[in-house]
């Protein structure tokens, strides 16, 4: 595979705030998110000439979002996705950016994710008529993503015997990292014992293995390397990126085997050979935690453990701040809150300026006490490399690796 | 176009040009169980497609199955979603892994199709019943002139390999 490895970074990143409730539209949401990403990285509107988005027919579009902040666009395109776009969009720009098409690309997502339509399925989504592709789930009462992913984890603790205690580590993991900062939704830190005692949703997905859905819009920007060095924060390079990366019969995951394989099997390849790296090389790691298992088995098809071993990795205390390999230390989408990706991205990217956003009291100087106790530091030493590991279903995946 | 059926408060749409799935709940609704075979290789697949996975042949037939299988994952759901399944809770959803085709064309594949388990008189299995590894028959949940389920029951067969359950 071709690789622009380096050529270009991540120069700004900005959100709104997590809530469930946002009483304000998508567009009014997108609209703070760009502007915050713009300020971040010390660009004008007149800088940005590029706007990409993702939605699934929930949101605003870029040709609201631009005109509002007097950005002209000389590239913009509004993508049908959730899950795994964050990774795919970055890659996206980079090529436009590299067939000259624009210079410095926005990409955003905006969501009434709690409060106008419910990531869960319930509500708006739950009273769409079934057809097509659908009848071949919904009427069985298999339509919300836990329960359309759920067999998947099934057969995994069946054929590796992970358990419920194992994942439930991720969850523990990442609500100690939400409770460093500040922006998150859920900031308690929970134990394994409260996940596995929480009340069942679809088992084997307990309330507490599910995400928290939320409303909020996220932005990153991208740009050439030339570019990014007289911007205002450090750069953080692009070293490889896949984009929905998929298994055969994309269509019904379960349709082919194993269902336990998921699509960062063939990603894998594509993103570490870019890089020129492998996962030992990987500081830190943002693998999408729309559930605890969904953390746990992209970390092992990339090849941070074995096939199988996810249960131990997670439960080992390599993913939590203080480990070897820390995840999702913004809580993720389990507790910082529900982003479709973008969340686990900016908190990458401001982990390798080394800026993290916690209750430092120069944090946004850069300077960090690593005192992990509730309350303090989420900064990560010397973090030279990063990489997410996005998800929408078992058969689609995508994946960046970035670095300082 | 026939009417769309309603079913624990879904609209279940299968138009007159749905040429995926008309025909086969004509058949199901006959209480047959069809999925489609390529005329070229002969391989079987479901849920019903267009062209051929395998060979990417345009050519197909329906072709009628057993209905008899092997659980290969399944889920309990206890928090429905969709109001007119509270009811039902807690329900199981399966994943089936029909007789015929088994590990073929690949070790890793099979036939696989979703539905419920129910008992005999169509109410949900209960949670301690199910296990990866049972085997299982289709049956027919009728819910109009035109259309009928397929679901699954519990049968006294031997079970398949290793019978696990999350306790
Ligand atoms: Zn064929």
């Amino acid at each position: 595979m071709k690789s622009l490895r380096d050529k270009y970074c991540i120069v700004g990143v900005g959100e709104t705030e997590y809530s469930r409730g946002s009483g304000r539209t998508t567009r009014a949401m997108a609209v703070e998110a760009v502007r915050n990403a713009i300020l971040d990285a010390g660009l004008t509107p007149r800088d940005v000439d590029g706007m990409l988005d993702y939605q699934g027919g929930d949101s605003t579009l870029a040709n609201w979002v631009a005109p509002d902040l007097g950005v002209r666009l000389n590239f913009y395109m509004d993508v049908f996705g959730g899950g795994s776009s964050t990774e795919a969009l970055v890659g996206l720009a980079t090529g436009a950016i590299e067939a000259g098409m624009c210079h410095t690309v926005a990409i955003y997502r905006s969501m009434n994710g709690y409060s106008e339509f419910r990531i869960g399925g319930t509500g708006v989504r739950a009273a769409q008529p079934v057809r097509s592709l659908d009848l071949a789930q919904v009427p069985f009462g298999m339509r919300s993503a836990g329960q359309n992913f759920a067999m998947t984890f099934m057969r995994h603790m069946y054929e590796y015997g992970t358990t419920s205690e194992q994942v439930a580590h991720v969850k523990a993991a990442h609500s100690t990292h939400a409770s460093q900062n500040p922006k998150a939704l859920l900031k308690e830190r929970v134990t394994v014992e409260d996940v596995v005692s929480s009340r069942w949703i679809v088992k084997p997905l307990h309330l507490l293995d599910c995400c928290v859905e939320t409303d909020n819009a996220t932005c990153v920007i991208v740009t050439s390397s030339e570019r990014a060095r007289d911007l205002r924060r450090r750069p953080v390079h692009i070293m490889g990126v896949a984009g929905r990366v998929s298994k055969p019969r994309l269509d019904f995951h379960w349709a082919h085997g194993p269902i336990t394989r998921v699509a960062g099997y063939y990603a894998k390849d594509i993103v570490f050979g870019q890089a020129g790296i492998g996962p030992e090389d990987v500081d830190v790691t943002g693998s999408y935690d729309a559930f605890t298992f969904t953390t746990m088995l992209q970390l092992e098809e990339y090849g941070f453990c074995k096939k199988g071993e996810g249960g131990q990795y997670v439960s080992s205390g390599i993913i939590e701040l203080g480990g070897k390999r820390p995840n999702n230390t913004s809580g993720g989408h389990l507790c910082e809150g529900y982003t479709h990706g973008m969340n686990m991205v900016i908190e990458n990217v401001r982990q390798l300026r080394g800026t993290v956003d916690d209750y430092c009291p120069r944090a946004a100087e850069g300077v960090h006490t690593y005192d992990y106790a509730p309350g303090r530091c989420r900064q990560v030493k010397d973090a030279e490399i990063t990489m997410n590991l996005g998800w929408a279903i078992p058969p689609t995946g995508s994946a960046l690796i970035l670095h300082r | 176009m026939p009417q769309p059926v309603q079913y624990r408060g879904m609209t279940l749409i299968v138009p007159d040009n749905d040429s995926e799935w008309k025909e086969f709940y004509e058949h199901a609704r006959a209480h047959r169980l069809v999925v489609r075979r390529c005329t070229a290789c002969g391989l079987l697949r479901y849920p019903p497609t267009h062209a051929c996975p395998w060979c990417m042949e345009l050519g197909w037939t329906w072709q009628e199955v057993s209905g008899r299988g092997t659980i290969y994952s399944y889920e309990i759901v206890v928090h429905a979603i969709q109001p007119g399944f509270k009811e039902l809770t807690p329900y199981p959803v399966v994943l089936v892994e029909l007789d015929e085709q088994r590990a073929r064309p690949t070790p890793d594949e099979s036939l696989r199709i979703i539905g419920n388990l129910v008992r005999p008189d169509l109410t949900p299995e209960e949670d301690k019943n199910v296990a990866i590894g049972k085997r299982v028959r289709v049956m027919f949940q009728d819910l109009a002139d035109h259309m009928a389920l397929p679901q699954f029951t519990l049968t006294d067969e031997p079970p398949q390999g290793r019978v696990w359950r999350l306790a």
